[in-house]
């Protein structure tokens, strides 16, 4: 049995210590936002070609209706209406506020012609 | 038990081997059985490495909102710079209330040209056209604009 070389032990308990403060740190600080939502795109710089095809327009005034060409229509229609304005190819759709109208129309109205295969959807604000 | 070794081995080690040995049983007779922590420190390390990466540090706007149903709401990207739009039109940035203007500006801020996208926590009740300013002035940083919803209950 030959002399084994001195061994000094390192002593790794502060090392685990500041260790666990930084993960119950990491841990605490990890926030796992799980958003799931709609993404309204457009392109701003339109070609030409699809610029000379007018979006299918809703309208929502203040008074909380959906109007489309002058008419009260209800939100199950905005899909049919989509989908038959495009059927021989996907068209852009275009949802005007006005002051008043509610967020949650304007975003169902928008989900409901992404739902029909918009093209585009584009939010745009009314000035009164 | 050690008695025959010491006529056979020179003084000197015989010397620095029993006061090793008296050493030793020393330690060991202070911490019995020490754990071996070596296994611990590597699991640690390896929690400690995954929270460090999949840490993102997002601001929060600091409110909670009642998102709007849709049924093509689509999972977002989680680095991303969170509005909030209250039901009494207030918007809402690292739970703080800001103007409108102040908008695209925050977006640059938060992105650091990175070109982060932007998400607006929209309340159902709140007014639509403040919605489409919002979503306007943060497309002028942003090419990613997307408006959170919650899948309608089935």
């Amino acid at each position: 049995m030959s002399p084994e070389p001195e061994r000094t032990e390192i002593n790794v308990s502060p090392l685990i210590d500041l260790v666990f403060i930084l993960l119950i740190f990491f841990i605490v600080a990890t926030s796992f936002v799980n958003e799931v939502g709609i993404t309204p795109k457009h392109k701003d710089t339109a070609s030409s070609s699809s610029n000379l095809e007018e979006p299918i327009s809703f309208d929502l005034p203040s008074s909380g209706q959906l109007l489309q060409d002058g008419m009260v229509i209800g939100l199950e229609q905005v899909a049919p209406l989509v989908r038959s304005n495009s059927s021989d190819k996907p068209r852009s759709v275009l949802v005007r506020v006005s002051p008043g109208a509610r967020a949650g129309l304007a975003t169902q109205v928008m989900d409901q012609a992404m739902l029909a295969g918009a093209q585009a959807v584009k939010l745009s604000p009314l000035t009164p | 038990m050690h008695q025959p070794l010491r006529k056979y081995i020179p003084a000197t080690i015989t010397q620095s081997y029993f006061q090793m040995r008296a050493r030793n049983r020393l330690i060991e007779s202070t911490d019995t059985d020490a754990i071996n922590v070596s296994p611990l420190i590597d699991v640690v390390f390896i929690l400690l490495i995954f929270f460090i990466v999949s840490a993102t540090f997002v601001t929060l706007p600091g409110i909670e909102v009642n998102r709007p149903q849709a049924v093509t709401g689509k999972a977002l990207e989680k680095n991303a710079v969170i509005f909030a739009l209250s039901g009494d039109n207030e918007i809402k940035y690292a739970g703080s209330t800001v103007q409108l203007e102040e908008v695209p500006g925050l977006v640059e801020q938060a992105s650091k040209d990175k070109g982060k996208p932007v998400v607006i926590q929209v309340d159902q009740w709140a007014d639509a056209s403040i919605l489409a300013k919002i979503v306007a002035l943060a497309r002028k940083k942003s090419s990613d604009v997307s408006i959170a919803t919650r899948k309608p209950r089935a």
